[in-house]
């Protein structure tokens, strides 16, 4: 599955640099995939919080973990979930830890090594901007 | 402040009142026309319906649409380019294109081209980026390079996607500097 850098507006004029975005839906989130920085420096996917009770996923015994994000203190919370990306027809879904945080200061996800890197064979080309997952059960 | 009678109904309207009348709703999908209120796009029969109380099925898509250009909303239709809309084509006209003997080679007066010059109603954003733009801060639901939906919290996109039943390619909030993206890699 292949996707495009996707390019966001600056506030101050122009367009930011294009980033490797991917978009991964929660099981109960179907209609709404989330977009997710492709982020090969972090160990875990992180989501925002927000998205917990919209999943309808159920953090009540679960561990979690504090940690720095983006200069933030955040409260990680750990929960196994089922993840789908899809590109046109192709689609794929897996089984993978996802630690949802609050609060969380980022506009995305982040897509790390647990719960995403693990579970592709990931081409970037930061030249031609795409990045190309296949997974790695096929 | 604008007359216009709806339904049989005489309303006095201005673009501010419209503006504050869609202020809390969010806009429903667009099937092929829209307005412009407030950097949105909505459908024309939804904002006068909020603007006047009035029920949908009184009036069409086109006594919307009129009476809210004539109030100076920009209106076009999903898969016009930029520029492609009755008004810009009227000023192409004017400019010596359809129904000049000269064509488009001609040279332009200089009343000519500040009509052409005037701002474009809108068409389909160039790129995503364009499409985002009046949007920076908010979430967003996107498909197909649109926009279908931009509120202040996932919950707000969310709870439209189910209530329209709209798929989403994407969803997030919309970055307005490097800064808020970059520098993302925690534990």
């Amino acid at each position: 599955m292949r996707f495009e850098f996707r390019a966001f507006p600056s506030a101050s004029g122009g367009v930011l640099t294009p980033r490797p975005i991917v978009d991964v839906a929660l099981e109960g989130l179907e209609a709404a995939p989330i977009a997710c920085l492709l982020d090969t420096g972090a160990l875990r996917t992180r989501i925002s919080s927000e998205f917990v009770e919209l999943a309808g996923i159920d953090l009540g015994d679960t561990i979690s973990e504090t940690v720095p994000v983006g200069g933030v203190r955040t409260v990680c919370s750990y929960a196994h979930v089922t993840l789908t990306i899809s590109a046109g027809a192709d689609r794929h879904s897996w089984d993978a830890p996802v630690w949802f945080c609050d609060p969380w200061p980022y506009d995305f996800g982040l897509a790390g090594l647990e719960g995403f890197l693990q579970h592709f064979r990931v081409t970037i080309s930061g030249y031609e901007e795409y990045l190309e997952v296949v997974p790695e059960s096929t | 402040m604008r007359s216009v009678t709806v339904a049989g109904k005489e309303f006095h309207l201005t673009k501010r009142a419209v503006e504050r009348a869609v202020g809390r709703s969010l806009p429903e999908p667009v099937r092929e026309h829209f307005v412009v209120v407030s950097g949105r796009r909505w459908p024309p029969k939804q904002v006068l319906a909020l603007a006047t109380g009035l029920d949908r099925a009184d009036f069409t898509t086109h006594q919307a649409r009129r009476v809210l250009t004539r109030l100076g909303f920009p209106a076009s239709r999903v898969g016009a380019r930029r520029g492609d809309s009755a008004n810009s084509r009227r000023a192409e006209r004017g400019a010596g294109g359809k129904g000049s003997s000269h064509g488009r080679a001609r040279s332009r007066t200089s009343a000519e081209l500040a009509q052409v010059a005037a701002p474009e109603p809108p068409g389909e954003p160039a790129t995503l980026a364009d499409a985002l733009r009046p949007f920076i801060g908010q979430w967003v639901a996107i498909r197909d390079d649109e926009v279908l939906v931009a509120a202040p919290a996932p919950r707000h996109v969310i709870a439209w996607l189910a209530e329209h039943g709209q798929q989403a390619q994407s969803v997030f909030r919309v970055p307005g500097s490097e800064e808020s993206i970059g520098g993302a890699a925690p534990l």
